[in-house]
């Protein structure tokens, strides 16, 4: 009379286990529902009642209580529907007993007893996996991304009919789809492949944007409309280095929670987020009160964050930035729960100087006007770039740059020597090091630690502004293959740090 | 006004507080102002005849308003006073009113202010030869330097700097002369009780020690666009020469260059190079006559003081002792004029790297400076 079932829910980008009891009993009929399910989880009562019946299964008119454990956790979302079908069958013996035993269960159900796909199937079924469990029946729609999962058996279900079939040895199980083939993948979706060799001119620019990628460094272009910003920053991804095992496993997770199209591979090019400038808080960091979201911090986990016209930018949702950028994770808390999110992305920015854009004796702005603009970038969060740059454009004698598959090659390489470097420690890139482990992994020698010295009081640099100098220092020797800081590359950190806007 | 004895000192402090409480007056322009005291050339009697509602007998007789203006004044002349004459006697406020004692604008300007409120320790500047540097807000660098420099050497040859407490030149110029221990005039477009911009907060102070701060706006008065120009008039007429040091095509200090020439006094205007937009101004002002402003010793040649230019030899630097063999050729590759770090990149044939270091030693060594995003050679 009770059957207790493995599924899984969403915690932000997260999945969390979830048992599903179900208890079946004489008295008078009724159903009820209870461990903090949401309104789906509520409405799931009529839809289960309708899927057993489609799937000819006389329901029984008996008191069901279906319970979700732990019963303190919240849980979103239709995809235990699945799991509650079952254990009703299991619990009136439609199923043999022992058919379930071991198996995890995702899945939401039509009205017609056919089996919906879940959105972030891969997060559930890591998570059922960690568990213990070794096969999981999930949504025919779903079982490619979770094959993608080693060492779990993927079972696919169609409809409730079919599954219950299956089960019982009936009926062989069925194979989804294969995907479709991989050729057009490698370009990016939507967009024609975009080169550095394009770019004419600006070779500051252009090492800077080679070191944002290299170090992980965050990157500021302010300028005039029409010099190369935005072009500049757009090529970004054809110089990232590819996704490691681990972090593609990551990206494709989050992109399984936040895409809204199941995934059919790992991810291989990192993200590559450019939200528009009315983009809200919530929007930009995550949140919401009943569900909580991923931001576009987080859907640029282990890739770019691009805000183009950063000044234009709410204020709020600028300074909601600041702690992400700092520790690579947002928190959330709201009442009911407190969630944590990953969000280790690089920050690219362009803005223009002063509302008109123009500068200096072409500007037509008003002196208030101007500190307005610079107003709505707070002073804390262009701190926290390490790479700021003015961008004055091309000159006419400028030829073609660089194609991108070169500079990719070093950025890549600066990248495995940074990885040797810091094996063995929580950082991947120069620009995670913190500031109390700077003497241990990015050391100078006495001779560059005085030239780095000399610079800090030139420049004036607090202490947190000294420290990102001398991490892009080390990026910067790291591309060119050189063991050991040098003068030149301090003096070059330190250029690349000039004030904008 | 040849009254004497303890009655004239009475009588000028009365026409002193008429002429101020006659300029504080609503919807008074400086126009209106200047016919009133026209009309009556003494304070007291153009109030008294204020107050008895016949101001309309001195307005413009085209002015379709006069009546209309002459009332409104003489229902708000008393609250005007009675604001006006406790402000100026508590803030220690000059009142110079055209035709009244020290009065320091020549009779030939028809637009000059018929009341001018200045508040400092030196009403002496008013007695000797005045300079005016303006410029632009957007200065450069190098527009910087000739302000404060200019500002230093007519201090050091006893001439009072006369600017408009802005930021970029006028800031500058002022701060040169105070540096250099001379007396300056700023003439600002506010109420002098009002501090425009903030940020020069401290300069207003040192302003007030070692000179005059001069408006024709009463207390209270905040900055608004249209005010700036109509200001300028008053440091032209203030200046028996202005040099405008860097000028946008349509700046201010054109305008105050304008106001300069058709006063009949020099002009004089530094020249910069053609692509930098903040010297256009200037090199316009050149080519419709005025003056240029090769070397600071040309001020003493267009005030009298000297016969003949002494101008001192440019510095010559091509040495560079001591420098390194880049910054050698970073410093050839600036030619004297401001450059991105990427031009000199593409100049030098050196990698960015090397560019930023030698900049970085010549910036040390103060062969160069950074503003703007570009590398200035000083």
């Amino acid at each position: 009379m009770l059957a207790s079932i493995p599924s899984a829910t969403l915690l932000g980008v997260d999945g969390q286990p979830v048992w599903v009891e179900v208890h079946v009993s004489g008295g008078l009929p009724g159903y009820h529902v209870v461990g903090l399910p949401d309104a789906a989880g509520r409405e799931s009562r009529e839809r289960v009642r309708a899927a057993l019946q489609s799937s000819e299964v006389v329901f029984p008119l008996k008191r069901i209580t279906v319970n979700f454990a732990p019963g303190n956790v919240r849980k979103t979302g239709a995809g235990l529907e699945l799991a509650v079908a079952l254990g009703l069958m299991l619990a009136e013996s439609v199923l043999p007993e022992d058919c379930l035993h071991g198996v995890g269960v995702l899945g939401e159900l039509g009205l017609d007893g056919s089996v919906r796909s879940v959105p972030g199937t891969l997060a559930l079924a890591d998570v059922l996996r960690r568990t213990g469990i070794e096969t999981l029946i999930v949504p025919i729609g779903n079982a490619i991304e979770a094959a993608l999962l080693p060492s779990v058996k993927i079972r696919s279900a169609r409809t409730l009919a079919e599954l219950s079939q299956c089960l019982q040895g009936a009926l062989a199980w069925p194979e989804p789809d294969t995907p479709p083939p991989a050729a057009g993948e490698d370009e990016l979706v939507g967009s024609e492949p975009l080169d550095l060799v394009d770019v004419r001119g600006l070779a500051t620019a252009r090492v800077a944007l080679e070191v944002a990628a290299a170090g992980s460094h965050h990157l500021i272009l302010a300028g005039p409309p029409g010099t190369g910003k935005t072009m500049l920053a757009r090529r970004l991804p054809s110089i990232l280095p590819p996704l490691d095992p681990d972090e593609a496993f990551e990206v494709t997770r989050i992109q399984s929670v936040a895409g809204g199209v199941p995934p059919a591979r790992l991810a291989r090019h990192r993200p590559f987020r450019a939200p528009h400038h009315t983009a809200s808080t919530v929007a930009l960091v995550g949140g919401g009160s009943v569900r909580p979201q991923p931001g576009e911090v987080t859907r640029a986990h282990r890739g770019v964050l691009f805000l183009d016209e950063l000044g234009e930018f709410p204020p709020s949702a600028l300074d909601a930035l600041r702690q992400p950028l700092e520790e690579r994770v947002v928190r959330i808390s709201r009442q009911a729960l407190t969630l944590e999110l990953p969000a280790e992305f690089l920050l690219v920015a362009c803005t223009n100087p002063c509302p008109c854009g123009l500068e200096a004796a072409r500007c037509r702005c008003t002196e208030w006007q101007r500190a307005r603009y610079r107003r709505r970038l707070s002073a804390p969060l262009l701190d926290r770039f390490d790479l700021r740059l003015r961008v004055a454009g091309p000159q006419p004698a400028d030829g073609p740059g660089e194609p991108s598959e070169v500079v990719a090659a070093r950025v890549l390489a600066a990248v495995e020597r940074q990885r040797a470097r810091l094996r063995g420690t929580p950082w991947r890139r120069n620009a995670h090091v913190p500031a109390g482990a700077l003497d241990h992994y990015v050391t100078l020698t006495n001779e560059v630690a005085d030239a780095w010295c000399l610079v800090v009081e030139e420049h004036q640099l607090t202490g947190r502004g000294a420290a990102r100098v001398r991490r892009v220092a080390r990026t910067l020797a790291d591309l060119e293959d050189t063991p050991a800081i040098s003068a030149e590359h301090v003096a070059l950190a330190a250029s690349l740090r000039g004030e904008v806007p | 006004m040849s009254v004497s004895g303890t009655d004239g000192a009475d009588a000028g402090a009365a026409d002193r507080h008429a002429a101020a409480t006659l300029a504080a007056l609503p919807r008074v322009t400086p126009a209106r102002l200047l016919r009133l005291l026209t009309r009556w050339p003494e304070p007291a009697a153009a109030l008294a005849a204020v107050r008895a509602g016949r101001a309309a007998e001195a307005l413009d007789g085209a002015d379709p308003r006069r009546s209309d203006v002459a009332r409104s004044w003489a229902a708000a002349v008393d609250a005007t006073a009675a604001a006006m004459t406790p402000a100026v006697v508590r803030r220690g406020t000059h009142v110079l009113y055209v035709g009244g004692p020290r009065y320091p604008i020549d009779e030939g300007i028809d637009d000059r202010p018929a009341v001018l409120f200045a508040e400092g320790q030196r009403l002496d500047v008013l007695e000797q030869p005045r300079v005016a540097v303006v410029g632009t807000r957007a200065a450069t660098p190098h527009g910087l330097a000739d302000a404060r420099e200019l500002g230093a050497a007519l201090a050091r040859a006893g001439i009072v700097v006369v600017s408009g407490l802005a930021i970029g030149i006028d800031g500058e110029a002022h701060h040169g002369a105070l540096a250099a221990g001379g007396t300056v005039i700023g003439v600002v477009a506010t109420g002098l009780d009002v501090v425009y911009p903030r940020r020069h907060g401290a300069l207003h102070e040192q302003v007030r020690e070692h000179g005059l701060l001069v408006s024709e706006q009463p207390f209270g008065i905040g900055p608004h666009p249209a005010r700036f120009p109509v200001r300028n008039r008053i440091i032209a007429a203030l200046a028996d020469v202005t040099i405008v040091v860097e000028a946008t095509q349509r700046g201010g200090a054109r305008i105050t260059a304008r106001h300069a020439l058709d006063y009949g006094r020099s002009v004089l205007a530094i020249p910069g190079s053609r692509r930098n937009p903040a010297a256009r101004g200037c090199n316009e002002l050149i080519a419709e006559g005025a003056q240029p402003l090769l070397d600071p010793a040309d001020i003493a040649v267009a005030l009298g003081l000297t016969p003949g230019s002494r101008r001192h030899p440019a510095k010559d630097r091509v040495g560079l002792p001591g420098a390194t063999g880049e910054e050698r050729s970073v410093f050839r590759a600036l030619g004297g004029e401001p450059a991105t770090a990427d031009e000199l990149v593409t100049r030098t044939g050196l990698s960015p790297g090397a560019v930023a270091l030698a900049t970085a030693g010549l910036v040390r060594a103060a062969h160069a400076t950074r503003a703007h995003g570009l590398v200035w050679p000083t």
